[in-house]
């Protein structure tokens, strides 16, 4: 009798043995990928177009003619309008276009309607009673954009039982804030197709 | 007296025909406009060789030609790519730039999918994202 139950315990063995060997593939696996690899779960906007929305207008505004002419322009970055029908962060895109310029070294930015409160508070603070009068920063000093950066963003989406497209237009322009002449304006698209089975 | 004068100014003009500067001659360190630095090259297939690198899954997409020139001081570059295969094919690519110390110039770019129909070429062109890129290199990746 014990001899039975025995065997029969020994025999579920491999079973359980088997279960936790699944159960140990099954877990979730963590891992660092590129960043910068192209990016392909959905086809909603994704960490690839933005950077090669960003890519793309940078590379294309430093041939502009008043970024060639070597008088580091001064540029504010107004708003790029959603015209889609999905949630994407237009401010995370001008962030990158903001950034790769600045590095470039050919434009200068000045300080942007979105950051205008952080800058008058600032200046402000350095008004107080607690800063040295002679080094803090004066009101009336601070430097006017002569160029404005404005864009849109528009998407096309197209869906059938098995198939879904979406084509994105990204528009952007420079502006000359003093005689509202378009200075550059250039687009990227990018088209995406998802099928199933 | 007007026949010497005739065959005076012919051999002038042929000697200063002889003496100018031959046109398509390039500045020593380059072929095709691009940067070659102190690397032979004698042929287009040479240049190709030199400035594509595959890495990752390789693709059976060649570079075929490819022409540099200078925007402002920035370098612009076209390339030409050819599927000879009778299957699209997608793969993605992306420039590195190099400084004249041989260092990166720029951060890594993103790669860049591309759709490549049956039997066809296609042009990319790229410029350079600082003057301090002086040199670069064409990298393609399989996306099948």
């Amino acid at each position: 009798m014990i001899d039975s139950s025995r065997t029969r315990r020994l025999a579920l063995l491999p079973l359980l043995a088997a279960a936790a060997l699944a159960a140990g593939c099954a877990q979730e696996q963590t891992r660092y990928g590129d960043a910068r690899s192209v990016e392909t779960v959905t086809n909603t906007f994704g960490s690839t177009d933005l950077q090669l929305i960003a890519e793309s207008m940078t590379r294309s505004m430093l041939q502009a003619p008043v970024i060639v002419s070597g008088n580091l322009p001064i540029v504010t970055v107004q708003e790029v309008r959603n015209k889609t029908s999905e949630y994407i962060d237009t401010r995370a895109i001008t962030d990158s276009i903001r950034a790769e310029l600045q590095k470039g070294g050919k434009v200068r930015f000045a300080v942007d309607a979105a950051a205008m409160k952080q800058q008058i508070e600032e200046v402000q603070r350095q008004q107080g009673e607690f800063f040295d009068k002679e080094q803090a920063t004066q009101k009336g000093k601070m430097v006017g954009a002569q160029y404005r950066m404005e864009g849109n963003i528009t998407s096309i989406v197209k869906q059938v039982k098995d198939i879904k497209d979406v084509y994105y237009k990204f528009n952007l322009q420079l502006w000359n804030i003093r005689n509202g002449l378009l200075e550059w304006s250039d687009e990227k698209e990018i088209r995406k197709t998802t099928t199933k089975g | 007296m007007n026949r010497t004068w005739i065959v005076v100014l012919l051999a002038a003009a042929l000697l200063a025909g002889c003496w100018g500067t031959k046109p398509g001659f390039e500045k020593a360190g380059f072929a095709y406009g691009c940067p070659i630095g102190d690397a032979k090259v004698s042929s287009m297939q040479d240049l190709v060789k030199l400035k594509v690198v595959s890495e990752g899954k390789r693709t059976t997409i060649q570079a075929t030609e490819m022409r540099c020139t200078l925007t402002g001081d920035l370098l612009k570059i076209d390339a030409s790519l050819n599927n000879d295969s009778s299957r699209v094919k997608r793969i993605s690519y992306k420039y590195r730039w190099i400084d004249r110390e041989g260092m990166r110039a720029w951060e890594e770019e993103t790669w860049k999918p591309l759709l490549m129909y049956e039997n066809s070429n296609l042009t990319i062109n790229a410029v350079s994202p600082t003057n301090k890129a002086v040199d670069f290199r064409l990298i393609l990746m399989s996306q099948e």
